[in-house]
């Protein structure tokens, strides 16, 4: 017989209530962890009440090794749609408190699909991770539903921006899908990242290692590079990519959202001069020129801890997002080693992919000398920067702050590299290498041949910095447009940045470039 | 647990900040190097007591020299 309105009404609630309710036993272990359950965080990552869930009912279809008698509603992830700041997003969250979060057939369906629609719809998508991983009963099922995620995540890649954040573990194949998106959050100390745990480790290896130390936040927003941004709990990450998303346009062609920031487009900047010390050999931090430089100071670093010798990281000029690329002279002296290159091409293609202008803050002794770098590859590896840059059609423009050596110029976005405007300071140095180096080459013979060496040496080394030191060789060459005083830095990119506006630039027909990786 | 501090890169020393005994924290300055012509600060990578400093001003180092140790 078939059932009455109100005993489907009231088997429907139970079945919600199961999927709402989850295991409350796990949540309140989540809850003593410092966490927050899965509904709690999207709740808090939306904007209050927009969150609408999409298949809370469904269940795995798998019913080998018991799983007919344990399937959930929801099948332990939580994915549907909400707002941001007012813009639409796609959010799922994988949730401990049923099944343990571990990625099911229809889990993993659940993913693809919202990452498939967020790509359709051209809204970003958001991942909060946190699964004991895949759920092993169901065999090839789960396998072909985590196939589908990377597929998912792949084809979305560069059409709309795809976030994650880690939000517990992570482990196993299934690390593979935030790998694929975009931007990567952790939470210090109850988020763990790897593709084989400690007890496997342990076995095939021998060495002891704890799931912190293999695969937490620390070791992947500083030694691997795998993560992005590290939060000190979920209320702080998910403000953080709240944030981020400010600066983000929903989709590939869409301009990034103008913001009234309130800060001068004729502001001068007089401490610049300051900040940057003359002597080329101090060291100053370029976060300091980079805060002065955007408005109200605002900066979103990406990978703050890694690679720190190269800062990358969004903010806004004359309202207008733009994302920042500059050598860090107080970190390896500024040089450009295998890391560096990595962590820079990525964010100019980041930017590319979403109509972001780039501002190159430039200051760079060189590539990173040493038998280390090139056995891993400083070729290969640096060669993505001047692929980056070169490919990259969104506005591009250059400021040397203060020197530039060697071929690591190129790597910072020169014209020829294609910087639609190429500023000096004037206090610039730009050499093919140091004088002392390049004097030792060129005049070898007559130093050796010289009654007093040291003095013909030092007398060629004054001649040479004389004729290398400051902007005249730069400006004579049209190496660079303009030279500015230090404190319009800011007034000059954001006259350029409108001049900029409307740049278009074609490329020659074919399905994709072969960049370096 | 001792954490080694290693020279990020081929240069020389130019002065000591800190000394066997003081308390740091993570990214305080704890010697100053030179290399590629430019000032480098060699950091704490965490918290602690340092216990040795290995280095003088004036001295060669390599990359992974152990410049100082932290506990």
């Amino acid at each position: 017989m078939a059932q009455t309105r109100e005993e489907i009404e009231a088997r429907l609630r139970r079945i919600e209530q199961r999927a709402l309710e989850g295991d409350v036993r796990v949540a309140e272990r989540q809850r003593a962890e410092g966490k927050l359950t899965a509904r709690e965080r999207v709740a808090r990552l939306l904007d209050s009440g927009t969150f609408v869930e999409e298949f809370m009912l469904a269940e795995t279809q798998v019913t080998d090794f018991g799983m007919a008698e344990r399937r959930m509603p929801t099948d332990g992830v939580v994915t549907g749609f909400g707002t941001i700041g007012g813009r639409p997003v796609y959010v799922f969250a994988q949730d401990r408190t049923i099944l343990q979060g571990a990625v099911g057939q229809a889990h993993g369906e659940k993913i693809a699909y919202a990452i498939e629609t967020a790509c359709k719809m051209g809204v970003p998508v958001i991942g909060l991770y946190d699964s004991v991983g895949a759920r092993i009963q169901e065999g090839l099922d789960v396998t072909k539903a985590i196939g589908k995620i990377f597929y998912a995540n792949s084809i979305a890649s560069g059409a709309v921006p795809q976030i994650s954040a880690i939000m517990g573990p992570c482990i196993g194949v299934a690390s593979y899908s935030p790998a694929l998106t975009d931007f990567i959050f952790m939470v210090r100390g109850t988020s763990q990242m790897f593709i084989t745990g400690p007890s496997v480790i342990k076995e095939v290896t021998g060495e002891d290692v704890t799931m912190e130390e293999l695969g937490g936040a620390k070791v992947h927003t500083e030694v691997s590079g795998c993560a992005d941004v590290v939060a000190d709990d979920d209320d702080a990450c998910l403000a953080q990519i709240r944030r981020l998303l400010s600066f983000l346009p929903s989709r590939s062609g869409e301009p990034p959202p103008r913001v009234d920031t309130g800060d001068d487009s004729d502001r001068l900047v007089d401490d610049l001069e300051s900040v940057v010390p003359a002597e080329s050999r101090r060291s100053y931090n370029v976060l300091n020129v980079i805060k002065r430089l955007v408005d109200g100071g605002d900066f979103f670093e990406i990978k703050g801890r890694f690679a720190r010798n190269m800062v990358v990281g969004f903010g806004r000029l004359d309202g207008q997002t733009v994302g920042f690329v500059a050598n860090q002279p107080n970190w390896l002296a500024g040089a450009i080693d295998v890391d560096a290159s990595d962590k820079a091409a990525r964010f100019i293609r980041f930017c590319d992919a979403f109509s972001i202008p780039i501002i190159t803050l430039a200051d760079v002794p060189g590539f990173m000398p040493g038998v280390a770098q090139e056995k891993t590859g400083i070729i290969r590896h640096g060669a993505k920067m001047l692929y980056a840059y070169s490919e990259a059609t969104v506005p591009k423009i250059t400021v040397y702050l203060r020197k530039g050596y060697g071929g690591a110029k190129q790597a910072m976005c020169t014209r020829e590299l294609g910087a639609d405007q190429l500023l000096v300071w004037p206090g610039v140095e730009l050499a093919v290498m140091g004088a002392e180096g390049a004097v030792n080459v060129l005049y070898r013979r007559e130093i050796e041949s010289a009654a007093d060496p040291d003095d013909v040496r030092r007398q060629k080394i004054a001649e040479f910095n004389e004729r290398f030191s400051g902007p005249f060789d730069a400006l004579s060459k049209q190496f660079a447009h303009a030279v500015i005083r230090p404190a319009e830095t800011r007034i000059r990119i954001i006259r350029a940045l409108r001049m900029l506006a409307n740049k278009h630039e074609d490329r020659p027909r074919k399905k994709h470039g072969i960049m370096p990786v | 647990m001792a954490i080694p501090v290693t020279a990020p890169m081929v240069g020389k020393i130019l002065n000591l900040v800190a000394k066997p005994g003081d308390q740091v924290n993570e990214d305080d300055t704890l010697i100053v190097m030179e290399a590629m012509k430019m000032e480098i600060e060699i950091v704490a990578p965490s918290s602690g007591t340092v216990t040795d400093i290995n280095v003088a001003p004036g001295d060669s180092v390599d990359p992974d020299t152990v410049v100082a140790v932290i506990a």
